[in-house]
């Protein structure tokens, strides 16, 4: 069993370790090897940390039963995504702009995780800045998915997504603005959630859009998801916009009342993905659970607020590469050349189309079209599901409206690339927790289901999510990487 | 004036409040520290970090608002100003736009031989500082490069706007006196101009006679950064007196903001507002919304120190005379220095007249001010009592109090040590009194024959040879009646 | 009515970003399709309608006074390019690229 120590979960691996039948240089070096076999033909990585994660393990080998039984990720390597910012390791967010920056501090996120006695890997490929949905546009390379090679792995997180989906770690973080976790998820096969806003600390992300970033789980069960969850979720002092600690909600172990919104069903949903989650209900409904048809009547707007929001607030965080202080600086002669040859030359081009189109939205006579209006309209979508909520415990449909495309398939119109993000976006737009689960397969490709919750419903989403994965098959290796 | 049109002057007065750390990270607000040795990642703007207000800052902000008369509002929110600058490392300042933390106060200014005025203030926000610039070259223009120090960035201001309502640089120079008056009671700040804690910007437009617009649409030239409260006066009267003569020769005024030149004493042009930023204001998404409880809000109104107003009042009611009334409300210091002080001594007036001329000639001289001063109020108070228990004359004490600044002992001490008091043996006094009468007969047949000032002559001459100790009073009557007894003597 | 190559060289003159000749209308047409897209939102009737600008929190707490130990200023100025006496170098700043500072 000690050479296939990376077919395991995150959960029997740590469990393993603190009963002392494998060390955690074992399982490190045996998830090193196999990352260094399937990596090479993926691209998850954009920095492997072998030394550190080696000598972090030989540092876990010498805790004693009950420290590693009081650290609940001891024995578990992680991957990072590389917009969260690491001390002991590069954070480039994939841009050229950052490619030679050393954070002089971690994210808080990261220092839970070394407290909790997680192995840190490395740091996973994404689209730059995390701006967009198939981490292609990433600076340095683009990322494969598993299960169909010349497929997007998805994005911004399909650096951690394929990652995770190929066996290399059992369990990585992401980063969710309009779907970039649970969207990766799906398209990986895979579990991906997105917290309540302000349930984890977004102190060290590298910050895309403020008001709707979140940090969150992927891994290849439920369970596993959850320990990482229960890991990096909590208050945090260097983050006004953390939430404090709440009693969590009762759960109800169900049958629950599920709601399906028609509006995700309609304009341009592939028709077998369609199928796929009709499926996925009929599961749930034979296992006794009560299946609604409810409306989500904003949902049609909620692609154009997004595009607005999330680009305004980018055009502000973006402000601050300017090569004076850090990152990449391409030399002239006045200042004003300085910064914008710097900036030209450091972002690539959907980064500046976006900041482009946020720095117009709130620019003198069109903010209160744009950007003010775009809050309205957040407003209308966040009454919808508080409507909803009120008569269902959870919002089931599709995360995608399509399977993993092909390389270069959307790069003609952004417009055709931001349109994929219509089930997810409403998720952030509300602050409210999702989670992405394998739902099915068209042709070989997996299809997500993402479960939606009120906010503040985060352990009751991921109690349901594990009741609802029960349902399903279990997951299984892609073949190309089961050796 | 007797100008065709008014001046208008509104002033925009930036604080450094007096917080331990910055107003959005832990790092100190120390003044005079190595470059960028007060820096962390929050205010050097690194990629991830975020902020989180002080809460003293909020406290003195609030201070601030209530003692300038304000409305703070129990709901204010955090908008991010954006453009390109090095001082500014996340290219936005964390500021107040539409919902600043107070607003609709005033200030009362007292202009000389006028009634007692109001200058209105709009509003009062929360913002963070910007680091500093050093430019290598003699100015900016023909700098070769710039350092940046980012020890300043993130220390907490507050920006109070005035309303345009002041009509002279002399009603400027009253409403920036008055308001750096009533913050020095509230110790919000230190004020150090010279230190950029206290800076002021003024909006100067001149409103021709019949004019009906809005004053929002007259051309403003904005004097930005003006170093002390003097050259805020010399820029907008020289600004006047230039717009004056543009309108006169029928020439347009361009709203632009411009420097003011401390050895010319005149303003230059730095930019025309035409190409005025658009600072892209939108609200801070990592900062939730700031709310104050109104009993908070009551609170640190009960706690607001008596200000300068009040102290008029009661400095008055004291029989104080106005213009030292001025003098001791105007600087804190001097004050608190009376206030000691007449807690041990019942003569406001003798307290105040020698603060404000021997006291203050030697605090001036030796470097120090009321709050260092070697000699403490209360030192202070025991001279004078040796000079109203008849000790020590009026003279005597002066040299004393030099002598006490000069030691640093107490005024018994140095009375004892040098042999210091008055004469007041009427026989010894009389042997002298003898002999200078004695030395002197013209100017006792001067007196005589009517002549009062020869009286005056004698009794200095008495007081030179008892150096000064003897008392005059007493002088006066011994040598009067010696005069008398020998005429009758001799008659 | 989108967006005039002027307009998007006014927006990409605030956003410090130069756009060469051949990029401006791969950009046009890119900005004014996404902008044609989200006008859909004007037809809504917003009016009474509050903004969301904080999604779940309504109000910010406050830290406690406290100075900490800032970073040593090798470490603080590790990353920049340019480092002269401890400080940031930035070239020559023309006159009509006034700062706002403290504005």
């Amino acid at each position: 069993m000690s050479n296939r120590l990376w077919t395991e979960e995150a959960v029997r691996l740590h469990e393993m370790f603190v009963a002392g039948k494998v060390s955690c240089e074992e399982i490190v070096q045996d998830h090193l090897e196999h990352l260094a076999a399937v990596d090479p033909g993926i691209g998850a990585f954009l920095h492997v940390a072998a030394d550190q994660a080696l000598a972090q393990a030989k540092e876990a080998d010498r805790w004693s039963t009950e420290e590693r039984q009081m650290r609940p990720l001891s024995g578990v390597p992680i991957a990072v995504k590389d917009n969260i910012v690491t001390q002991r390791m590069p954070t480039t967010a994939a841009s050229r702009m950052l490619e030679k920056f050393y954070a002089p501090y971690n994210a808080t996120v990261v220092e839970k995780l070394y407290a909790a006695g997680g192995i840190l890997m490395g740091k996973t490929n994404l689209d730059e800045f995390a701006m967009g949905s198939s981490t292609e546009h990433s600076a340095f390379h683009p990322t494969r998915n598993p299960w169909q090679r010349d497929r997007v792995p998805g994005g911004s997180s399909g650096g951690s997504a394929a990652a995770v989906a190929a066996g290399m770690v059992p369990i990585a973080l992401g980063s969710d603005t309009g779907g970039s976790i649970r969207q990766p998820a799906a398209y990986c096969g895979i579990v991906g959630m997105k917290p309540t806003y302000g349930r984890v600390s977004r102190y060290g992300l590298i910050a895309f859009a403020s008001s709707l970033d979140q940090i969150g789980p992927m891994a290849r069960t439920v369970r596993d998801a959850a320990l990482l969850y229960h890991v990096i979720e909590g208050p945090d002092a260097r983050d006004a916009t953390s939430l404090p600690l709440t009693a969590s909600p009762p759960t109800r172990s169900g049958p629950w009342r599920i709601g399906v919104p028609r509006e995700y069903f309609q304009e341009g949903i592939d028709p077998r993905v369609g199928d796929v989650i009709d499926r996925y209900l009929r599961r749930l409904s034979d296992a006794g659970h009560e299946i609604r048809d409810l409306s989500l009547p904003h949902t049609r707007y909620a692609v154009a607020t997004y595009y607005l929001i999330a680009p305004a607030e980018a055009s502000s965080n973006l402000a601050r590469y300017d090569g004076v202080r850090y990152g990449f600086r391409c030399d002239a002669r006045d200042l004003v050349s300085l910064y914008e040859r710097t900036r030209d030359e450091g972002f690539g081009p959907e980064v500046k189309r976006r900041i482009l189109l946020g720095t117009h939205a709130l620019s003198s006579g069109y903010y209160d079209a744009y950007y003010l209006t775009a809050q309205k309209v957040r407003t209308l979508i966040r009454q919808d599901f508080d409507a909803a909520f009120n008569a269902v415990d959870f919002v089931v449909a599709p995360t995608t409206p399509d399977v993993a495309f092909r390389f270069g398939e959307r790069d003609d119109d952004p417009l055709k690339m931001y349109l994929g993000d219509i089930y997810t976006v409403t998720a952030n737009l509300a602050g409210l927790p999702a989670i992405s689960l394998p739902a099915g397969w068209v042709d070989g490709l997996p299809v997500g289901v993402q479960w939606m919750a009120r906010p503040l419903f985060d352990n009751a989403l991921l109690d349901a999510a594990q009741a609802a994965e029960a349902l399903m098959p279990p997951f299984q290796f892609p073949q190309e990487v089961r050796e | 004036m007797s100008e065709a049109f008014d001046v208008i002057i509104g002033l925009e007065v930036h604080v450094e409040l007096k917080t331990a750390s910055k107003l959005f990270c832990c790092c100190s607000t120390a003044f005079g520290a190595p470059p960028n040795s007060q820096t962390c990642p929050v205010c050097l703007g690194l990629p991830g970090v975020l902020p989180v207000p002080n809460s003293e800052a909020i406290r003195l902000a609030v201070r601030s608002a209530l003692a300038l008369n304000c409305q703070v509002r129990p709901f204010s929110k955090f908008d991010r100003k954006q453009y390109f600058y090095p001082d500014l490392p996340k290219a936005y300042q964390i500021s107040q736009y539409d919902q600043p933390l107070a607003e609709f106060g005033w200030v009362t200014i007292h202009p000389s031989g006028e009634e007692a005025k109001r200058v209105g203030i709009r509003r009062i926000h929360l913002e963070e500082d910007a680091g500093k610039l050093n430019h290598l070259g003699q100015r900016l223009g023909d700098a070769v490069g710039s350092l940046v120090d980012l020890n300043r960035a993130g220390v907490p201001l507050i920006e109070i706007v005035s309303e345009p309502d002041m009509r002279s640089a002399e009603e400027a120079r009253l409403y920036l006196t008055e308001l750096r008056a009533v913050l020095s009671y509230l110790d919000v700040s230190d004020l150090r101009m010279e230190e950029g804690s206290l800076r002021c910007d003024a909006n100067v437009s001149l409103r021709p006679h019949g004019y009906q617009g809005s004053l929002e649409e007259l051309p403003r030239v904005e004097i930005k950064n003006v170093n002390s409260i003097r050259n805020v006066q010399r820029g907008i009267e020289y600004e006047v007196v230039r717009q004056a003569d543009m309108l006169k020769r029928g020439e347009r005024i361009v709203r632009e903001t411009r420097g003011f030149d401390d050895s010319t004493g005149r303003t230059y042009s730095q930019r025309s507002k035409e190409e005025a930023h658009d600072y892209r204001y939108f609200p801070e998404p990592d900062l939730p919304p700031l709310r104050l409880s109104p009993e908070w809000i009551e609170a640190q109104r009960t706690a607001l120190p008596l200000l300068p107003d009040a102290i008029r009042r009661d400095l008055r009611s004291r029989g104080i005379p106005d213009k030292d009334v001025e003098v001791l409300v105007l600087d804190r210091e001097a004050y608190e220095y009376w206030k000691d002080a007449a807690q041990a001594f019942s003569d406001d007036r003798l307290i105040v007249n020698w603060m404000l001329s021997d006291v203050s000639r030697l605090i001036h001289l030796r470097g120090e001010t009321f709050a260092t001063a070697t000699v403490r109020p209360a030192q202070l108070v025991e001279l004078l009592k040796l000079i109203q228990e008849g000790t020590l004359s009026g003279r005597m004490a002066k040299d004393v109090l030099e002598a006490m600044f000069e030691t640093g002992q107490d005024a018994q001490a140095l009375v004892k040590q040098k042999g210091l008091s008055q004469i007041t043996d009427e026989e010894a006094l009389m042997q002298v009194v003898n002999q200078v009468l004695e030395t002197h007969r013209h100017v006792v047949a001067d007196y005589l024959s009517g002549k009062e000032k020869a009286l005056a002559y004698l009794v200095g001459q008495v007081m030179k040879l008892t150096r000064g100790q003897a008392k005059p009073d007493l002088v006066n009557r011994l040598i009067k009646e010696a005069i008398s007894g020998s005429q009758a003597v001799s008659s | 009515m989108g967006l005039t190559d002027h307009e998007i060289q006014h927006v990409a003159r605030l956003a410090r970003l130069r756009l060469t000749a051949d990029e401006l209308p791969v950009i046009r047409r890119d900005l004014n399709r996404v902008l044609e897209y989200v006008s859909q939102l004007q037809t809504l009737d917003l009016a009474n309608v509050e903004p969301t600008m904080h999604v779940v929190k309504s109000e910010t707490p406050l830290r406690h006074d406290q100075v900490e130990p800032s970073l040593p200023v090798l470490e603080a100025t590790r990353n920049a390019a340019q480092v002269e006496e401890g400080m940031f170098k930035v070239p020559r700043i023309m006159d009509s690229e006034g700062g706002g500072a403290g504005e």
